[in-house]
This record gives structure tokens, sequence and C-alpha cells, in this order.
């Protein structure tokens, strides 16, 4: 009965324990009415069973919920509770007769009888006891009195037990288990409910212990380390099943297993990885925001369950708007985590920058302490408490970075000494263990043999033995534990990183401080700091490749759609990538789509520079860094590299507009005259052979790009807004209502002047001349769509009368052209490139040059023989009669070919092609060309046409002609033309020209189009022969002077970026001005005529004027000898090619 | 024989288990009836402070002691001469010096339950 007693006041159910004494020891009873129906519940009645479950959670949440708060829910709690078990007493007590035939009949009965009494009974827990109590009172009557005094002393005494500690003493190895123990078996259960099911056998056994059946198991646990299964103690299986049956989550059908003796005590001596953790070891956070960062341990409680760490905090300085809501205490949204959210970079607290975010009242200073958002932040680390749960304690790994951070004050400044690696030291000791191999050389660095060095021979588990390598032990072989041996490495040795992050580096030794080795990097040629443990001697070099799969360093790399980048380092089977917007990424090769090319790319600096890969350029602005053009990236982003800078392995990012080229390249200027139009693939087409030229590049920034423009027609009518871009004829109109950008066609648009008034985008500026020069729709706005097949100017070129430009009768005979109709009907030739006329004033002349243009656009001839006249265009200002004749318009040409000049030569050697083939073609090109889009692209261009020019002398021996007096103009000119003429690059003859005029006549033998300027001319070009040649083919002045003869009576060699004209005294006494390069020089026929050498070819002989000597067949072709003598000595008769002949006229 | 409260809930991140004698209880339990082994050396009855430094919630695994006499089990762990319940197999921690010093005294020897000593 003592037992019983005992039992009954010991085995109190907990929540009865506030009870008085009498009611604890009530509780016994209670204990077996409840607890089995509890119990019962656990086991047969799946409904209850879930509530219960229920019901524990719940507790489980509120019990982590405030104290205050848990009291209340307690109690309501409680009470449900209360009033349930009544319910379960009832169904326990069905369950009981389920198992009438095992269960004592007795204890069936109590609890039957009681609950009946009870049922009725709202108060619940209480009511039993004292029914309990009343109970035992009268079972009490049977005791006596010593029995009772007996069970009392028992009762107050027990706390008293002195602790004894009486098993301590036993070493644990006398406690192995013996063959006379019970057996430990092995039971599967349910993942997760391991410790719930001990929980139960535990219930279960002390209820059924008074039973019929009581559970004979001894006892049972678990592990956390070995889910999904427990231990139970017991004779025999069938205990061990019995006790199992009916607990949910028990799989007894998967086997009961007896566990071997020998491993028994094994299955409790499991030990998970050491735990414990010191003030100032590092570990990892688990979880949340800062999961993975690392953290310094700064103190622990003493159970060790709360470790408060420091660690660089991450504080949103960006918080979006809903975050000031939520400060407000409004709707409060959980903040978006995940993958998606933004983690706010590492940073270490900064008071002011807070403050300035989050404002004032969101930080407070407690000491030296700041506290914000409930988080502390000391030197501006945040100090938090964390549960030893929530980190990682092992394998944290701690680089050298993270380390530096935390060895890095507030204000930036680090401490005193560098980094104590020791700590990390520490830390990865016994990782060094482990990488100790035979024959590595190592020294003791702690203990008694501390400053011996010595051989690795062999190695057992934590200990090595080393043979000694030293003055007094040498060879001996030393045991020592492998933890207080670290590798040697003195300064000279090469070695190779094993691991961590400059795994595979490679280089000589520089430096050993302790278990610190720098050495200088093969590779990167900088001076790497790594532990000891992590190198190996070696003797390869540089291994480190630079090639990781299909991609290599400084390669360009397409990530994803949007975004491309350099790869400035690579890794061991990744990249680090910077991409065009400067960040950089950790991209693995299979996250790269392609490799990109950028060798053709090019793009445009800040002067207007071609920029391509490889240039040396200079940033204009911001930091004004140098570097090399690595890629280049839609034209816009520059890659670029310079050695010097560390960061980002010397890769950056940058907008080629904001470069310089640090070397300019002159003939890579893209001309202020490009055309955008020329990119624009429906406009480019009828330009034929002009296409390829290398034109297409990106143009300057569009004139009309931040003007304000009103639109004038279709749905968007009325509105005004700013051109953000142009293309071709498309213009992106950011509007001005609606925040809207929309692409509208340029005709549609109209400049809307401060005054309100609108005016043509053309036509800007200039709209006086503009009316003079005529056909505002062909000629500006209008340009780009219809009138690409009938073309104004090209049909201007046709009908064109002469004298509107030799007399100069009409002062602007333009205008009246573009006014008249004829213009439009006459037109003979859809001439694709009078388009080009068209619109090329849009870009370089729009307003300023019309009339040359209108006039010349469609008649090259016309408008090259007028651009050859000197004046106007040297002088700038039309110092002549001829220059009056373009009226205003001149200057303005003038102002827009000069850039061109340096662009004429590129052009030269496919002039030849283009104008023998076909004079369309020629005239084509010529258009464009003129207007100075493609000048240095190579394109075919009457530009060529003008390079006699080059030929020419220096304007002071070229000064007697003037331009007005033109008159008998009938010399035909030979041969210039037909002949395949090998004219130098006019970049070379500009150099000439620039600096060699001694040379001049040699050099213009080669460019025979510019003979008439040759110095060997200079004395005689009043007398010399020239024919009009070759005007036929491309209309030129209507083809009306073909054939005719004259003598040059004024030639000067102007600017290269105009024509090159002559005047010319007709044999009809007319004079007028012609291209050049439509005189040939006529050809001496008769023995006795003059004529001059003035092909450079013949050496000295050039200049010179001599007699024919022979009768010359003109016809015959090819070069021919021509005996002729000077007139001085008529007896040396010499010989020259009759094609450096030209006629004289006789002196007058 | 003496039992232990068995605490109702075993999921309750609540429980604790005494650092000396490593029975596992809620800390109600603890608060009103102390430790039912040691209760005598450590005084954790109705002293919240002294619960906290004398229990810890961090130990691993739970041993249903039913048979504390003859069950092996409890034998290894050193929990025969205990009252029945629930104990952890191995519990984090330290007992209080004022602890360890009285058990010094009384020439007991002291072993942690953290498992590190084990010869």
């Amino acid at each position: 009965m003592s037992d019983a007693d005992d039992h009954h006041m010991f085995e109190s159910d907990p929540v009865a324990q506030d009870e008085e004494m009498e009611q604890v020891e009530a509780g016994n009873n209670e204990m077996n009415t409840k607890e089995p129906a509890r119990d019962e519940e656990g086991e047969e009645e799946e409904e209850e069973e879930e509530e219960e479950e229920d019901d524990d959670d719940e507790e489980d949440d509120e019990e982590e919920e405030l104290a205050g708060k848990k009291g209340k829910k307690r109690a309501k709690h409680r009470h449900k509770r209360s009033i349930a078990s009544r319910f379960v007493d009832l169904e326990a007590e069905v369950s009981d007769e389920e198992e009438e035939e095992e269960e004592d009949e007795d204890y069936g009965a109590d609890g039957f009888i009681e609950t009946v009494d009870d049922v009725d009974d709202d108060g619940g827990r209480r009511h039993y006891a004292l029914i309990d109590k009343k109970r035992q009172l009268e079972e009490g009557e049977d005791k006596s009195p010593e029995q009772i005094a007996k069970d009392l002393s028992e009762r107050y005494r027990r706390p008293a037990v002195r602790y004894t500690g009486d098993m301590n003493e036993i070493p644990q190895r006398l406690l192995m288990p013996s063959v006379h123990d019970a057996s430990l078996w092995q039971v599967r259960v349910r993942p997760g409910r391991e410790r719930d099911i001990v929980f139960s056998l535990m219930r279960k056994s002390i209820d059924v212990e008074y039973t019929a059946r009581p559970v004979s198991i001894l006892a049972a646990f678990q592990r956390d380390s070995l889910p999904g299964m427990i231990y139970v103690e017991a004779r025999s299986a069938k205990q061990v099943s019995e006790a199992c049956n009916g607990l949910v989550g028990v799989f007894p059908s998967r086997g009961i297993t007896l566990v071997p003796i020998e491993e028994m005590a094994s299955l409790l001596q499991i030990k998970k990885q050491d735990l414990t953790v010191n003030a100032g070891s590092w570990v990892r956070i688990r979880r949340g925001k800062y999961a993975g960062d690392l953290a310094q341990v700064v103190d622990m409680t003493e159970n060790g369950e709360d470790v408060g760490l420091k660690f660089v905090p991450r504080i949103d300085l960006t918080p979006r708007d809903d975050a000031a809501i939520d400060a407000a205490g409004k709707k409060r949204k959980k903040p978006v985590a995940g993958a998606g959210a933004m983690r706010p970079p590492q940073r270490l607290f900064n008071y002011e920058e807070v403050v300035k975010v989050w404002g004032r009242k969101q930080v407070s200073k407690r000491n030296q302490v700041y506290v914000f958002q409930n988080d502390t932040y000391k030197d501006g680390f945040i100090e938090k408490d964390f549960k030893l749960s929530g980190l990682i304690l092992e394998d944290v790994n701690p680089t050298l970075d993270e380390i530096t951070q935390f060895t890095r004050r507030q204000d930036g400044a680090d401490y005193d000494h560098v980094v104590d690696l020791s700590i990390i030291a520490e830390a990865s000791r016994k990782a060094a263990i482990s990488v100790l191999q035979p024959g590595d050389h190592v020294e003791v660095f702690e203990g008694e043999q501390a400053g011996v060095h010595g051989v690795v021979d062999e190695i057992h588990q934590d200990v090595v033995i080393i043979t000694a390598v030293g003055v007094d032990i040498e060879g001996q072989k030393v045991e020592l534990p492998a933890r207080s041996v670290r590798k040697r490495f003195k300064p000279g040795d090469h070695v190779k990183v094993m691991t961590g992050q400059n795994a595979d580096e490679t280089g000589l030794v520089v430096s050993v401080a302790d278990n610190v080795v720098t050495f200088l990097s093969d590779m990167s040629m900088q001076e790497v700091s790594v532990f000891s443990k992590d190198l190996r001697e070696a003797a390869e070099v540089g291994s480190g490749t630079n090639i990781v799969g299909n991609y290599e360093l400084h390669d360009l790399v397409q990530l994803d759609a949007q975004t491309v980048g350099v790869i400035f380092k690579t890794e061991r089977d990744s990249f680090r990538v910077l991409d065009q917007n400067g960040q950089v990424r950790l991209v693995q090769p299979h996250q790269i789509s392609m490799r990109r090319d950028s060798i053709r790319a090019i793009a445009t600096d800040s002067e207007g520079h071609e920029l391509r890969i490889n240039d040396n350029v200079k940033e204009v602005d911001s930091e004004g860094r140098k570097g090399q053009v690595l890629h280049i990236h839609q034209s816009f982003f520059a890659f670029l590299h310079n050695r010097e800078i560390t960061e980002n392995g010397g890769v950056f990012v940058t907008r080629a507009r904001s470069l310089a080229s640090l070397a300019p390249k002159g003939s890579n200027l893209i001309r202020a005259g490009m055309d955008l139009s020329k990119m624009n693939p429906t406009i480019g087409a009828p330009m034929g052979g002009m296409v390829g030229s290398g034109a297409m590049g990106r143009g300057p920034r569009d004139r009309d790009i931040g003007l304000t423009v009103c639109v004038v027609k279709g749905p968007h009518k009325g509105y005004v807004g700013t051109i953000k871009d142009v293309n071709g004829s498309v213009a992106r109109v950011e509007l001005r209502t609606g925040n809207k950008v929309v692409s509208l066609e340029k005709e549609k648009l109209r400049e809307r002047m401060p005054n309100g008034s609108l005016v043509l985008l053309t036509g800007r500026g200039s709209s006086a001349s503009r009316g003079g020069g005529g056909g505002g729709g062909g000629y500006g706005g209008g340009h780009m769509g219809p009138p690409r097949t009938t073309n104004p100017y090209a049909s201007s070129g046709g009908v064109a009368p002469t004298p509107a430009w030799g007399s100069g009768r009409t002062p602007n005979p333009h205008a009246g052209d573009g006014r008249t109709p004829a213009w439009n009907a006459s037109s003979r030739t859809p001439n694709p490139y009078a388009l080009e006329g068209g619109k090329t004033p849009a870009w370089n002349a729009s307003s300023r040059t019309p009339n040359p243009y209108a006039g010349d656009g469609g008649r090259t001839p016309a408008w090259n023989a007028s651009a050859r006249t000197p004046n106007p265009y040297a002088s700038g200002g039309g110092s002549s009669g001829s220059g009056s004749t373009w009226g205003g318009a001149t200057p303005g040409r003038n102002v827009s070919a000069a850039p061109a000049s340096s662009g004429w030569g590129g052009a030269t050697p496919k002039r030849n092609a283009g104008w023998g083939s076909n004079a369309d073609g020629w005239g084509t090109s010529t258009q464009s060309n003129s207007w100075g889009d493609a000048w240095g692209t190579g394109a075919p261009t009457p530009a060529a046409a003008a390079t006699p020019a080059f030929g020419a002398p220096t304007p002071a021996p070229m000064s007697a002609p003037t331009p007005a007096a033109s008159g008998g103009f009938s010399a035909p000119t030979p041969a210039a033309y037909k002949n395949d003429i090998s004219a130098p690059t006019p970049k070379a003859s500009m150099e000439y020209d620039d600096a060699h005029d001694a040379a001049n006549g040699q050099k213009s033998s080669k460019t025979k189009d510019l003979w008439i300027f040759s110095p060997a001319c200079a004395n005689y070009q009043d007398r010399m022969k020239v024919i009009v040649h070759g005007t036929r083919i491309v209309d030129y002045l209507n083809g009306d002077y073909e054939g005719r003869r004259g003598r040059i009576i004024g030639a000067t060699r102007v600017a290269d970026s105009f024509e090159q004209t002559a005047m010319v005294r007709f044999d009809s006494g007319e004079t007028r001005s012609i291209s050049v390069q439509f005189l040939e020089p006529v050809l001496p026929t008769e023995m006795g005529e003059e004529a001059l050498v003035f092909a450079a070819s013949e050496k000295e002989k050039t200049g010179r004027v001599v007699i024919l000597r022979d009768r010359l067949d003109v016809d015959e072709l090819g070069s021919v000898a021509v005996p002729v003598s000077t007139k001085e000595a008529a007896s040396a008769i010499f010989e020259v090619q009759k094609d450096s002949l030209v006629a004289l006229y006789p002196e007058t | 024989m003496a039992a232990a409260a068995i605490p109702t809930q075993a999921r309750s991140k609540q429980l604790r288990a005494c650092l000396l004698c490593s029975i596992i209880q809620l800390p109600v339990d603890f608060r009103k009836n102390g430790c039912p082994n040691c209760e005598e050396i450590m005084q954790m009855k109705m002293n919240s402070d002294r619960i906290a430094s004398c229990t810890t919630t961090y130990f691993d695994g739970v041993v249903a002691v039913v048979d504390p006499e003859n069950s092996w089990v409890a034998r290894w762990q050193r929990t025969s001469k205990y009252v029945r319940g629930m104990y952890a197999v191995r519990v984090k921690g330290r007992i209080p010096e004022d602890v360890e010093l009285e058990l010094e005294n009384r020439g007991i020897k002291y072993r942690p339950r953290d498992q590190t000593d084990q010869e």
C-alpha cells in the first residue's frame, strides 16, 4: 500500500499541483481517471487525438507569447480542457470497456462511478480532487495512524532527501551493459514524433501500471540525431510491441529490432558536433536577413542558450514608402521576403546616415550605444542575441575579408594591429591537421618542442612523427600532437595554394609571419596572404588558367537579354563579370548565353571621334580614369581596362560619350556633317553602291533633338512636346501631356518658337534664306518622302539654263527653279542621289546653303564646276563676280563643306570606278559625297574630281586669274578621264600640298585631274589649250560645252572640299568657269607646234616648253614617245610621252 | 516509487532539463516542486532565477525511465537512484559554481551531463 500511496502522492497531475496538499493527495485518483482517459484518447480516439494535438499546438504557440497574455489564455484553455476532460472521462470509460477483459475491474468501475457523479458538475478538476479526497479519507480510515504518519513523514521528508550523487563515482565503463540487463529494441516511428512517443510511453506505463496488463518496459529513449526511431528497453520484443500497441505514429510492423549489446552504449553516447561556442569565436547566422553572415560571439548566457553576437548590420537605407507607413503604425505589411527582396548591403552603422533616412526619432542613444528599431548598435556593429539553434557553428570558415570587416572601426580606420589572424587560425587549426601530409616541412609552434622543425614522417590521427632538422636533435624522430605543428615555409619557396579563394595561385614566398604566409603571385604579381595550412610547395608555375569553358578573361559575354558583361576574373569554375551597369556578378559558365564580339563595334567619344576597341582613352568626366577599350556595347557602353586599377581586375565600364581618346586619330573623325538618314535602310537603298561605303555609323546627335515641337497632323495634332530622338524621318516626341513618348513623322512636326509661331523643322533659324532656296517642300520638310523619285534637283540639273550659272544674271536662279513646276515636270530620271541632295541640307547645310545646293544638286557637274570657282570658297566671302552668282549661299556652303576637306582623300580611288562605269552612278555618288557625309569612307566621289586641285600650286602663283573672266574656253582637254587614272590618295596629295610644295610636279603627274594646277603649268596656264570633255555623260552644263576648246585664263587651287574650277576663255570668245575635271589637255599635233611638258613623269623636262618635231597621231592609243626639242636648242631632240604634253596657244 | 511530473507537452520548447540530474520538466513544475532528485542541493523551488541557472532547454535526447532500478539505460545515465520520469540523454551546460563547490565539499564528483568527459 505504501507503494501505492507513494505513487499517488508524488505522481501528481501537474495541473493539479497548485491545489492544497490534500488535493495533491487526492490527485492520485484524478490520475487514475483522467490520465488514462487522456491516454485512451491518444490511443483509440482519433478525433480526440487530433483535437488534443490542436490543443497542444495552441499551447505551444501560446507558450511563446507574452506572459501576461499567456496567463489569460491559459486560464481559458484550462477551462476548455476541463470541460473536455469531462467528456473524455466518459469516453474513456467507454474505451475502458473495450479493454474490459484486460483491465482491472475496480479501476474501471471506480472511474465510472466517479465520473457519473461528476457529470453535471461544472467545477471540473477541483471537484474531482474534492471527491477523490473524500474517498481517500474514507480509504484512509482503513489505515493505521502509524501508516498515515509514515506516509506524511515520507511525504514531507522527501524534498529533504540528501543529494548523494552516489552513482557518480562509478566509472562509466563499469556501467556497460551486460547480458543480465534487459535488451534494447529499436522501433520505427514516424519522423518528428519520436519525442511525443517517448512521452506517451512514459505516461502509458504510469497509467497502466496498476492494471492487469501493465507495461513492462524499463525505459525508452530517443535521440535527435536518429530521426524516425526510438529505443525501448525491455526484456522481450513482445513487451515492446505491447507497450507500443495503440500509440499513434509507431510502426511496429516495420520491425522491432534488437540492438546488439555492444552498440547499446554508443546509442547514448552519440554526440553532436561540439556545439560549444566561446566569446570571440565565429559563427554564422542561419536564417533571416543576416542569413549566412559572419558574426562574432560577444557573450552568452550561462546555460548557453542565447548568444550575444556582434556583426555588420544590414540597414535598409532606402526604405520604401510603405515602410514609412509602417513606422506610422498604419497598415502593416509584411515585408516581401524571399529571393526577390533586396537584402540591404552590409554596412557599419552610421548614425548620420541612418538619421538622415529614418529620422532622428528612430534612433536613440544610450551611453555608447545607439538603439535603432529595437537593435543596439555599438561601434558601428549591431549587437543582438540569437538562440544557439539559429546559428551555424560548424564550418564557419571565415574569410580574411570578413574578418577584416570586423577589425575596422566605424570611422573606417583600421585598428593598430592589422588583423588578428590568430582568431581564424584557431578556428582553422583543426582543419590544419587534416592537410598535413608526409613529406611536409613543418615546425612546432607550441609545447615543449616549440621551434623545432622537420619533415613529417608519419601521421597517426592526431599524432605526427617528424624527423627533426636542426643542430642538436638532427635526425631524431619526434612524436608530436598534430595540432601543435604547422607547415613551414621560408621566403623564396615556391608555393601553390590548395584551397580557399586563392586556390591554384602560385607564387614565391616573400614573408612568413607565424602561420600567415605572404607570397607574390605569379599571375597577378600581387602579394597574397594565406594561411600556411592552405599552401603546398610546388614547382609548377602560374597554373591558374584564364579560360573556363569557352570563355576567357576579358570576354564580352551575354548574360541575359538586357545584360552583357566583361569577365574580369576567372575562378575555379566561375567568373566574376562586370556588367554594363557596373555591377559585379558571380557567373557560372552555364549562365552565359553567348560570347559577344565587339571587334567591329564603333562608338563616338566625347569629341565626336570614332572609338574602337583597343583605343587608349581617358574619361573626361568623373574620375578621369584611363584605360584601353576592351569592348564596346551598343555604341554606348565602353568597357575599359587599366592594369593600375585594382578594383574588378582593372576592368570598369563607362559611357563612350564620356571618353576622350588619348591619341586622337584625325582620319577617324566622324564628320560633323554625318547624315543620320544614311543609317536608314529605306533611304539608303537607292544609293546603290554607296551603301557599303561604311557610312553606317552612329551619327552625331540629331540637330532636331531637344527641340520643342508642335504636332500639326494626326491624332496628336496640337500637342506640344520635345524631340527625344530622331530616326530617319521619324522623331520620338515626348509629349508635355501625359508624359508619353510617341513616334511621329517629322513632317507632322513643327518647331514651336518661343513666340508661339511654328516653323518647319529644317528651316529653323534661316527661314529667309530658305525661302530663297526655294522649293521648301522639296528642300526642307518634305524631302524625306515622296520626292524620292522625282527630284527637283535632279531635273534641275537637266533643265537649268546655263546662263543662270555662268552669267550670274539671275541673282538667285534656284529660287526661281524651285518654284517652277517645270522642274519637277521635266524630271527625266528618278535620280536617287537627288534624294540625298534634298536631304542633306537638313543635316549639314539646311538653310545655310540652299542655293548652291539646289542649283547643283541634280547637276553635279554644274555644281562641281561652281564649287571649283576659287573665290567664293576660298575667300569665304564671295569676293568676285562669280561669288555673287552664288549669292548669300556661298559662305554657308563653305562652312559646311570645309570640315570635309580631309575626307577627300579616302574617296578618291573609288571615284574612277564610279565615274567610269556609268554616269548615273557617278552622279549619284557625287551628290552624296559632295556633302561630305561620306568623305572619309571611301565612297566614290566627285570630290575626286577636285583632286587636281591638290596638285595645284599654292594660291600665290595662281592668283592671277579672275573668276569673272571667262572667254575662249574651247580647248579640248584630253584623256584624263578615259584613262585609268591612278590618282594618288588625296591624303597623300594633301600632305604634299601642305608640306611639300617642291614635289608638286611629281605628284601632280599622277593626279591628272589636277594637272592644270601643277607648277609646271603655272607660267603657261593662259596659253594652254584645253578641251572640254566628258560633260555629256554627266550632263554637265547640258553638255553644251563638250568639245569646245579654249585657254585657261584663271585657275587657282581651292580648298579640297570644293570643286576645282578654272576660268576658260573659249575659242568663241565666251568666258566660263569649268570644272577642271572636264578639262583635258589638247595634244599638240602639228610639227613645230609649241607644247608644254606638264607631266611630272618627265622629270627634269617638266615645265619646259617644247616644239614638236614630228607630226603626232592623236588617235594613236597608249603612250607614244614624241620627239621634241626646246626652242632654244632646236637640235637637241629628245622624246617625251605624248600624254605629258599640252598644246600651247601662240604667245601673244 | 517516486515519479517526477511528466510534462504534458512533449514538443514544448519550454521543457527544461536539470543540469545535475538531467530530469526534464516544465518550468512550472520546477517552480512548484523543484527538482525531484536534487532539490536539496539545487534549491530551485519557487526560485525562477535559480531555475534558469540550474536547468536548460538545451538538451538532446529524451529518456523515459519507467523502472529506474532495473533499467540499464537509467544506470548508464546514472539516474537509477532517481525518481522515474523523463530524463535528457545529454544536457548542455554546467551547474552553477556554488553548486559545484557544494558538491566538492561533500566529496561528490560532479559529472557534467554534456558527455564531454566520458572515459
